[in-house]
């Protein structure tokens, strides 16, 4: 029964990063449009931030995150105002377009870190890993722990952007929408360009999360960017309790199957539980 | 589009069939061979991805399903792959048909989302199955003829082979349903206004496009000397056929196939001089760069510079 409770309540804490995960991925959907298939690419991208400094020069991962979060804030709106913005002016079809762009863009980004650190997979290791916490007979890796508090705060964080200041206030009106946001004077330009931003730097402290959990390589950001579709499609867009509920279920079926079935099955278990998702609802539960 | 006529098609193809009479090397051969194989996949892709409008990024699933019946038949009954690779194309359609159904009812985005994870769910299948060897492969036994026999072999049938899928995508293209794939790609909802039945010409499409894409798979795996999932289901696969399509423009004929000449050619050279992942690199940028820059591809520069000429000519003689 323990056993059972410890598994659960892992799944549980591993569910918070997915949620991290399908909130920022969801917030570019909703203001721009755009289903961005590099978010899991700048996760894994920051993994490799907080990795390498770790392994050179013996930084706490958390100390790296102050760095991490302003430089992957600049990334996003990079992205933003360089190719999303360009294509933006050309294309009549953005939602198809933008996911051939950024799936050509990961799959370059992805390459690009397989070609500078090789393909194979890495491990951070930080002063506490091995180390837990024990809490009425139940067993906690201290790194899960510290990853669950950090996707936690990071999600408490966008809550209070959005909800209680002016900006956030401004993003949400884009996302709900757009002409009467802008005809009530909200710079879109800027917001989006923000909201790219915000999404870019919640990716990176969930890459850095994940790492503290999972070892990683460049190729896994395809088997993440799953997790993410499932979360979002699941929570339905719009809705950050939505995401993370949806977060915290995956999480948990994901720790559960692994009693029951072997563990390349249990990805199989998500597949098809996504697709079916999908056919119950056509348009995805992504459509508000 | 403008098709060229039947005899055409054939003429390039006997054209490209005497290429081994001037015994090319056997690099030479092979590195031909991938091209047209790459040219008849891209082609094949076109037929659901080009025509339709709906983008699969999952396609891989079909090539590694027919590679898989070939090499499984191969090893079990000593069936030959020249052959069994019908077979191995109709099971790629068998399964086309069941998943097309349900994917086709998604639009835009989510149809290509939905068919990449289909693609990776069919290879973590494959992985972890006993009787398709799981993830220590498939050992296929080498052909019985002399080393030049057999490339040229593959060769002579990848030529059949990107015939065939020309004058099947040209029999698509020009016939009815043709008309109302367009029709579909422009507009779905008009078309199914003006009773187009848009489920069912999807369908044709798709499952006609899995098919020659299994055939192909088949012929393939039966090149190698060993398979594995993660070669036979490689998403880069997928993202090659989507690539050469888009890159030479999807929207011709004669598009898929300067694509994937052009990229193979480039792929080749990238590879063996600087590194294959420098390739991959490249080929993620190329992707984003025909999305931003020439949505239309290459091919219709080559429309744009010809109609020029065209009309320079006929200044000048008027």
């Amino acid at each position: 029964m323990n056993f059972f409770l410890q598994v659960m309540i892992s799944g549980l804490l591993l569910g918070t990063t997915y949620a991290l995960l399908g909130v920022g991925f969801s917030l570019i959907w909703g203001v721009a449009r755009v289903l961005n298939i590099t978010h899991a690419i700048f996760a894994v991208l920051a993994a490799y931030a907080a990795y390498w400094p770790m392994k050179l020069y013996n930084l706490d991962p958390f100390l790296i995150l102050l760095g991490i979060i302003p430089l992957f804030f600049l990334l996003g709106v990079l992205l933003y105002e360089g190719p999303i913005r360009l294509l933006e002016r050309r294309t009549p079809n953005l939602e198809l377009s933008s996911l051939v762009l950024t799936f050509g863009l990961a799959y370059a980004l992805e390459n690009m870190m397989a070609y500078l650190w090789s393909p194979g997979p890495r491990l951070l290791n930080t002063p506490y890993t091995g180390h837990s916490l024990s809490l009425l007979g139940i067993y906690f890796p201290l790194t899960q722990v510290y990853s669950f508090l950090l996707s936690v705060v990071t999600i408490v964080a966008i809550y209070l952007f959005l909800y209680h200041t002016h900006l956030g206030k401004a993003v949400r009106a884009v996302w709900q929408d757009r002409d009467g946001a802008v005809l009530s004077g909200v710079n879109l330009h800027s917001v989006t360009a923000i909201t790219y931003g915000v999404a870019i730097a919640s990716a990176g402290v969930a890459g850095v999360a994940m790492a503290l959990i999972y070892a990683f390589n460049p190729a896994i950001h395809l088997g993440w960017l799953i997790y993410i579709f499932l979360v979002v499609i699941m929570g339905g867009v719009g809705s950050m309790l939505g995401a993370g509920v949806a977060g915290l279920f995956t999480g948990l079926v994901i720790n559960l199957s692994v009693l029951f079935i072997p563990f390349a099955w249990s990805n199989l278990l998500l597949f098809s539980g996504l697709l079916l998702l999908l056919f119950i609802r056509p348009r995805g539960l992504l459509q508000r | 589009m403008r098709f060229p006529s039947w005899a055409t098609i054939l003429v390039l193809a006997i054209f490209l069939a005497l290429i081994p009479s001037f015994r090319p090397s056997v690099y030479m051969l092979s590195f031909l061979s991938l091209l047209l194989m790459y040219a008849a996949l891209a082609t094949s892709w076109n037929i659901a991805g080009g025509y339709t409008g709906y983008l699969s990024f999952g396609h891989v699933a079909f090539f590694g399903v027919g590679g898989y019946t070939t090499a499984l038949l191969l090893i079990a009954f000593k069936w030959s792959p020249l052959w069994t690779s019908w077979l191995g194309g109709l099971l790629a359609a068998l399964f086309a048909t069941l998943v097309g159904y349900p994917c086709l009812r998604l639009h835009g985005p989510y149809f290509s989302l939905v068919t990449l994870i289909l693609a990776l769910a069919v290879k973590v299948i494959v992985l972890n199955m006993r009787w398709t060897g799981g993830s220590s492969g498939l050992w296929i036994p080498l052909p019985p003829w002399d080393t030049f026999t057999t490339r040229v072999i593959f060769f002579e049938a990848m030529v059949f082979l990107l015939a065939f899928v020309l004058l099947v995508a040209r029999a698509i293209y020009l016939g009815k349903i043709g008309k109302g794939l367009t029709a579909i790609r422009e507009n779905e909802i008009v078309a199914q206004a003006i009773g187009i039945n848009t489920t069912y010409l999807k369908m044709v499409a798709f499952i006609t496009s899995a098919f020659l894409t299994g055939v192909i798979g088949g012929l393939y795996s039966y090149m190698q000397n060993y398979i594995h999932p993660d070669m036979m289901f490689d998403p880069t696969i997928s993202v090659f056929m989507v690539l050469m399509a888009l890159f030479g423009g999807a929207k011709t004929w004669f598009g898929p196939l300067i694509g994937a000449a052009t990229l193979r050619v480039v792929d080749e050279i990238l590879t063996l001089s600087i590194q294959a992942e420098m390739a991959r690199i490249l080929f993620g940028l190329i992707l984003a760069g025909v999305v931003l820059f020439m949505p239309d591809g290459l091919s219709a520069l080559v429309v744009q510079s010809v109609s020029k000429l065209k009309k320079v000519a006929a200044e000048k003689v008027g």
